[in-house]
């Protein structure tokens, strides 16, 4: 198609929407609303309805049941009633009835003389809506399988000209601006709402609550619908009293879901962005802006999906200028365009949408440019089946990946990575997709496809397999050669030993095998303290150690490591029954045996499965009291995204040692002053945030706004930071950053003088390849503004080919690793080595295979007098 | 109606800590004088002081003074001395002193209440200032002299509850319906912040650390001092959040919204660098927006983190007044608040940047009635406490405060001014406060001590508090409660006609030298 004519096709559909009748927009939107959590899964199979259950329930504090929404795509027609060919031809049209009454009114005005109806029911719902915990009773949902009329088609395209058009994305404006008129006539211009579109794509279905998302499903009866991708939202909307979910998210333009964390500091700018292409918001939530937007560029201006990107997060800073001349000019007209546009403000999207001019369904993430909320992505790829996930917090991935595995053993509760996406980057542009399409084997199955803004596929190791518990359990525990050398290290207590020979075998032996040690381990553990103490140490090792792992999936191994770690933490005797023994259980359900330890009891094992996040009844809360108690050792397990973990316990808690598995939460070690947490895996947000004092290691990545305003302590990251690490430390804060941050580091960094007794900050800028060998990462520290604003501190940075530059500072100066660095830094880089194995000499020292001297390796930036500051002589 | 179960404080004289005391007028005593003591003798206000032994008077004290007023009366020294050796005028020094929003005669009229716990005997307008707008404009209706009680102080209730949510935390009343507002160890002079928390235990009310730590002077007084946590987090820690009864959020200042607190370098000495654990002499910005909260959420995870620390401890969020400031009221109290801080955009002392504090935020009188009314509206009024601030300067704002909506308010620069600030505007340089006040300077913090500001406060305290008695009297209220919400006993002078607006005082009018 000719530029001319697809300017004029644009022109046509403006001006024809230009007709539609609409409301003022107001200055301001309907309702404040904040964050909320999001999580979306997208899988080469159809998944049922119900895993949308637990992320979302573990997800309930970051909205308040005022508004809830689940939306799927790529559904599987027999469960909703159709033939596959009309489940992909027809329109799902799906209109809530806040009045009853209106039901034959808005279908003798909107549906009926419209659409060819090939079938309409009511989705059935639960009999009663307070069962399971709703305040409000949800809307009647009509569902319409529907196309338009040839006559009403053919009249439209005529009165409009579209006869340029593909006639089929003809069809689709009709029903965009029949779905528009519906709401203007029966919602947005009432004070009374009557009624209004949930959504009407092809193959997307949106169904929204006043409650909580997995409400939604529950309610419409969908927990055994299946579908290829699912997303859902736990809203936050300020206002308390709302008795419909016009605002809940998630909300569809066409063919897609949108759902949304966050909120536009200039709803109003695009608001009026939108008018000036004939667009009226409806529903006064910034949501439903976005989704406008995103609509615009896709079905008006038909952008790519790349293009589209840019116009919502531009690439900015010293990204933009890493982007090729050719990507630069058309970034620079895109802003250019669509700047006014663009939402400024803390924002994540997550969409779920339908293709069916290519024939794909996809799962988008977006964060904004300065990644102001909480994202992380986890894909899972094995020969048949593969998942893609993206979620508000890591630990809602889990659970979906738990809860989809409890079913469908092809599954593995463990992602096999998770990542962040940055933001507006030259990198990964802040974008990724799991696209589903077909994969071209001939026998209709699908495939999973993950890619970053810029079209670059995301992948795991090809050529590993996962574990198969039927396959490979399918005979049962077997003594062997293997077992009995294990055995015999055990016996004669030699922990560096049984490292080294599990980390050996575990890369060559079979699952089978492999299932085998870990349960010898386990029974092992069972001889007493001093080998249940071995059995935890060596486990641990194996869960945190990063080694090859031969042709077995990362993901798997850790699996079967986990559970034996599992099983020994819960066979440790219960605290009630105990006294002689060092460990003792405890869970939600026995927290009320806590008691002062007594006899040998050293160690409390915390079960925090059951417990609340926050709260009375949260495991901080208990720990916090066993600390009253005399309480010094904890190993904390079973979390799903629990907060809190060492806050409260106040000055001088230095005997206090946390070890912390599974899906930790938010704020852990956040005030810690004293005591040592170690966590067994990736982290999450706002970690050592005002930590005074004490050692803090994560055997992972950490998340956003890690050790805010943090005073000191002694910190080891295994893997990467995201946004805003260490942003107003001061004091003496000495931390090692093993991979990179996304953006921000340091920013008004004040840790006074580094080699006066102030802190600093080293980072690596490593990672670790599918080996387990430590492998330079292509930028030590990609994003911008690095020590921005800073008055006292120091970064200590990995770059021995000199890939920062000035650009990536704010106010920071480069300057020379002297000895006195050198010596002030290497005990931690000592300490570091020995905690994850990252060699001095072999690794960091050496580069290309050469070994060089430490400053030709390290880099240091220094704050320099700024003017700004008012750095006055002393 | 409940008895009052708290005990007031004693007012105790406390004189100006300068020799020369600034009033209204002016008295000179020239050469004629012969020293005889007529003027000593007859004046009742102790202007004149002629102890015995003395060969002469001493200088006049002019703040007592109640000038032209004094003809009227048979003790009129001018009149009666026998050498015409007195002098009495206006003092021109009020031309310069004090601003729009706080005139001279407020300033003379609240150092007046701090000196003696009363109100002034010299005729000030210390209730109204010149500002053209807000509470000067607003006036309270006459009562109807058949709704007056005739019972004392005593028997009047000043008290507001904080813990209105009916979670489990403990209840916090408060004696007074205002408290201290936030100023750090670093703005202000260690023995001012001290002396408000001991004031703060004898008034049965509260003052606030600001953001720059926890100094241990505190400790003695820790059941009155809110520790505030803003957005550098400087000084907080575990044990300071530890120590309180109530911790404050402070996301923003109604006097420069979108900027965090600043400390110019100057400032930032060796004890203040200490206590932040910063750098000396560098300046130390806040960001503006709490890095780990950028949505409502992440806010509730704030508060809560906040409980975990403190199992007893209540929440405050202060915010400043943007125009959807009754939602992010409401936002607040569902995430958890105890108490919903409002500063609107009157407030600030010298050192936030004029361009901030005279034009961003909304003006404290339509934010408060703005939340009140929403608040109302979701059935969440009676569960959570409403504290305004930002401009509420006498103890009349404070009662149209809480007449406009508010359980009460807080209290900044009036502090100040008790302990004699004159509101020079010089706050943000490290030895510019002439009074010695706002002030990091070991030399200049020596010009004030802890019981000096202590008792300054508790006198203009009580003194406000009579005059709220009167008030509710004149209502027939018994309750300051009583009073909340009231504003169908506020009247607004723009929006009467001429006849009406004649009823009420005028809202002076004079041009200042600025």
């Amino acid at each position: 198609m000719t530029n001319k004519v697809l300017d004029k096709i644009i022109k046509n559909i403006l001006a024809s929407r230009a007709r539609l009748p609409h409301i003022k927009t107001p200055v301001n939107k309907c309702d404040e609303e904040g964050g909320c959590g999001v999580t979306g899964f997208m899988a080469s199979i159809p998944i049922a309805g119900k895993h949308i259950y637990e992320p979302s329930v573990q997800m309930h504090n970051r909205g308040n049941g005022k508004g809830g929404g689940i939306a799927a795509v790529g559904l599987n027609a027999g469960d909703l009633g159709v033939p596959k060919d009309v489940l992909e031809d027809h329109y799902l049209l799906q209109v809530a009835y806040l009045d009853e009454e209106s039901i034959p009114q808005v279908e003798s005005t909107n549906i009926n003389p419209m659409f060819d109806i090939y079938k309409s029911e009511k989705i059935p719902t639960i009999d009663d809506y307070s069962s399971i915990g709703l305040e409000v009773k949800p809307p009647d949902v009509w569902r319409y399988f529907v196309r338009v009329k040839p006559d009403v088609l053919e009249k439209f395209i005529r009165y409009n000209n579209f006869y340029d058009m593909d006639q089929r994305k003809a069809e689709d404006e009709f029903v965009f601006q029949n779905s528009n008129r519906l709401n203007q006539t029966y919602y947005a211009s009432l004070g009374e709402k009557q009624a209004f579109v949930m959504s009407h794509a092809r193959n997307v279905m949106i169904l929204k609550v006043v409650g909580y998302a997995e409400q939604a499903t529950q309610y419409y009866c969908l927990d055994d619908v299946r579908a290829h991708g699912w997303i859902a939202h736990q809203r936050y909307p300020t206002r308390g009293r709302l008795w419909h979910p016009g605002g809940a998210h998630p909300f569809s333009g066409m063919h897609e879901a949108l759902v949304h964390n966050g909120d536009f500091a200039n709803y109003h700018a695009v608001c009026e962005y939108l008018n000036q292409y004939n667009i009226y918001p409806q529903f006064l939530t910034d949501t439903e802006t976005s989704v406008l937007l995103l609509d615009l560029y896709n079905r008006v201006f038909e952008y790519p999906l790349e293009y589209i990107i840019e116009a919502l997060a531009p690439t900015t800073e010293y990204d933009f200028d890493c982007l090729s001349p050719e990507k630069q000019q058309v970034y620079r007209y895109i802003q250019s365009q669509h700047m006014t546009g663009s939402p400024d403000g803390p924002w994540f999207f997550i969409i779920a949408r339908n293709d069916p001019y290519k024939d794909l369904l996809q799962l988008i993430g977006i964060t904004d440019t300065a990644m102001l909320r909480p994202q992380v992505f986890a894909l899972q790829e094995r020969e048949d089946v593969q998942i893609g996930l993206v979620c508000s917090e890591k630990q809602a991935i889990d659970a979906t990946l738990q809860s989809i595995a409890k079913e469908d053993k092809r599954f593995c509760p463990i992602a096999d990575k998770y990542w962040n996406a940055r933001g507006g980057s030259a990198t990964d542009g802040g974008a990724f997709t799991f696209t589903v399409k077909d994969s071209k084997k001939g026998d209709g199955t699908k495939k999973l496809v993950t890619q970053n803004k810029f079209g670059q596929i995301v992948q795991t190791p090809e050529n590993q397999t996962h574990f198969d518990i039927q396959a490979d359990i399918s005979t049962s525990f077997e003594g062997n050669q293997k077992t009995k050398e294990l055995i015999k290290l055990f016996n004669a207590n030699d922990l560096p030993a049984l490292k080294q020979y599990c980390i050996l075998k575990f890369c060559d032996l079979e699952f089978h095998d492999i299932k085998n040690l870990c349960t010898t381990i386990e029974s092992c553990a069972n001889r007493g303290d001093d080998k249940k103490a071995i059995a935890i140490d060596l486990l641990t090792h194996l869960n945190d150690k990063i080694f090859p792992t031969g042709n077995k999936k990362r993901s798997s191994v850790l699996q079967i490591i986990r559970e034996s770690l599992g099983s020994i933490f819960k066979s440790s005797p219960k605290i009630k029954d105990n006294k002689n023994y060092v460990y003792a259980y405890i869970d939600r359900e026995t927290s009320r045996d806590l008691r002062a330890p007594e006899g040998n009891e050293k160690i409390l094992v915390v079960n925090a499965r059951d417990f609340e996040p926050e709260g009375r009844d949260c495991d901080s809360r208990m720990t916090n009291k066993a600390y009253r108690l005399g309480w010094k050792r904890y190993i904390c397990y079973g979390y799903k995204g629990q907060r809190f973990t060492g806050c409260g316990f106040g000055p001088g808690s230095d005997d206090v040692r946390f070890d912390v598995y599974d899906s930790s939460g938010d704020y852990i070690a956040s005030g810690i002053d004293g005591m040592e947490i170690h966590i067994h895996g990736n982290a999450q947000d706002q970690l050592g945030q005002i930590m005074k004092n004490g050692k803090f290691v994560v055997h992972g990545d950490v998340g956003q706004t890690f050790m805010y305003g943090a005073k000191g302590g002694e910190v080891y990251i295994l893997g990467n930071a995201a946004g805003r690490p260490l942003v107003n430390a001061t004091g003496r804060p000495r931390v090692v950053i093993n991979g990179t941050c996304l953006d921000y580091l340091a920013e008004s960094f004040m840790a006074g003088d580094p080699l006066n007794g102030g802190g600093f900050i080293i980072v690596n800028g490593i990672a670790f390849d599918d080996n387990g060998k430590v492998v330079d990462l292509a930028m030590p520290y990609p994003g911008s503004n690095l020590f921005s604003l800073a008055s006292g501190g120091a970064i200590y940075l990995r770059d021995p080919e000199c890939k920062v530059v000035d650009e990536h500072l704010n106010g920071g100066v480069f300057a020379k690793v002297t000895n006195a660095d050198w010596k002030l830094i290497l005990p931690y880089l000592k300490e570091n080595e020995n905690l994850f194995g990252i060699s001095i000499k072999n690794d960091l020292l050496t580069v290309d295979g050469q070994s060089l001297p430490f400053n030709k390796v390290y880099r240091k930036v220094m704050p320099i007098q700024s003017l700004a500051l008012g750095t006055t002589k002393n | 109606m409940s008895e009052i179960k708290y005990q007031l404080p004693e007012t105790k004289e406390i004189r100006s800590r300068f020799r020369n005391t600034i009033g209204k007028y002016i008295i000179k005593r020239n050469s004629k004088c012969v020293s005889c003591g007529k003027c000593a003798e007859i004046c009742p206000f102790g202007v004149h002081i002629k102890p015995a032994g003395h060969a002469s008077p001493f200088r006049p004290v002019e703040h007592k003074c109640i000038g032209f007023e004094c003809k009227l009366t048979n003790h009129y020294c001018i009149e009666h001395c026998p050498e015409d050796a007195l002098v009495l005028k206006e003092n021109p020094l009020l031309d310069t002193m004090g601003d729009y929003r706080w005139p001279p005669e407020m300033l003379l009229g609240h150092f007046a209440m701090a000196e003696t716990g009363k109100a002034p005997h010299v005729n000030l307008e210390y209730n109204l200032g010149n500002s053209g707008g807000g509470f000067d404009k607003m006036r309270f209706i006459k009562p109807d002299p058949g709704l007056a009680i005739d019972i004392s102080d005593e028997k009047i209730d000043t008290s507001i509850e904080l813990n209105k949510t009916g979670d489990k935390r403990p209840k916090k009343t408060i004696s007074m319906p205002c408290y201290g507002g936030g100023m750090s160890y670093g703005s202000t002079a260690l023995s001012v912040i001290v002396g408000r928390a001991r004031a703060a235990k004898r008034l049965n009310s509260l003052t606030c650390t600001g953001e720059g730590g926890y100094p241990p002077e505190f400790l003695p007084y820790k059941e009155h001092v809110i520790t505030q946590v803003a957005t550098g987090l400087f000084g907080v820690r575990e044990e300071t959040i530890q120590n309180c009864p109530i911790m404050e959020f402070k996301y923003a200042q109604g006097a420069k919204p979108g900027l965090g607190g600043h400390l110019l370098g100057e400032k930032v000495t060796e004890a203040v660098a200490k206590m932040r654990e910063t750098v000396v002499g560098s300046s130390l910005f806040s960001p503006f927006p709490f890095h780990s909260v950028y949505s409502v959420e992440d806010h509730k995870k704030h508060v809560d983190w906040m409980k975990e620390i403190n199992h007893n401890v209540l929440c405050s969020i202060k915010v400043s007044t943007p125009t959807d400031v009754d939602m992010v009221a409401v936002g607040a109290y569902y995430a958890g608040a105890h108490i919903i801080h409002i500063d609107g955009s009157y407030g600030g002392t010298g050192a936030a940047p004029e361009i901030a504090k005279k034009n961003i935020a909304m003006p404290i009188e339509y934010a408060i009635p703005k939340v009140h009314k929403f608040l109302v509206e979701e059935d969440a009024r009676d569960k959570v406490c409403l504290i305004a601030s930002g401009g509420i300067r006498n103890a009349l704002d404070v009662a149209k405060a809480i007449a406009l909506g508010a359980d009460g308010c807080v209290i900044g620069t009036a502090d100040l001014v008790a302990v004699e600030c004159v509101r020079c505007g010089n706050c943000e340089s490290g030895r510019g406060c002439a009074r010695g006040i706002a002030t990091t300077d070991p030399e200049l913090g020596q010009m004030i001590d802890e019981e000096y500001v202590e008792q300054r406060l508790v006198n203009m305290y009580m003194a406000w508090r009579k005059q709220w008695c009167d008030i509710l009297r004149g209502y027939g209220l018994k309750s300051i409660r009583e009073l909340r919400g009231r504003s169908d006993l506020l009247v607004h002078l723009d929006y009467l006609d001429e006849d009406e607006r004649k009823k009420y005082q005028p809202a002076p009018s004079c041009k200042m030298v600025l």
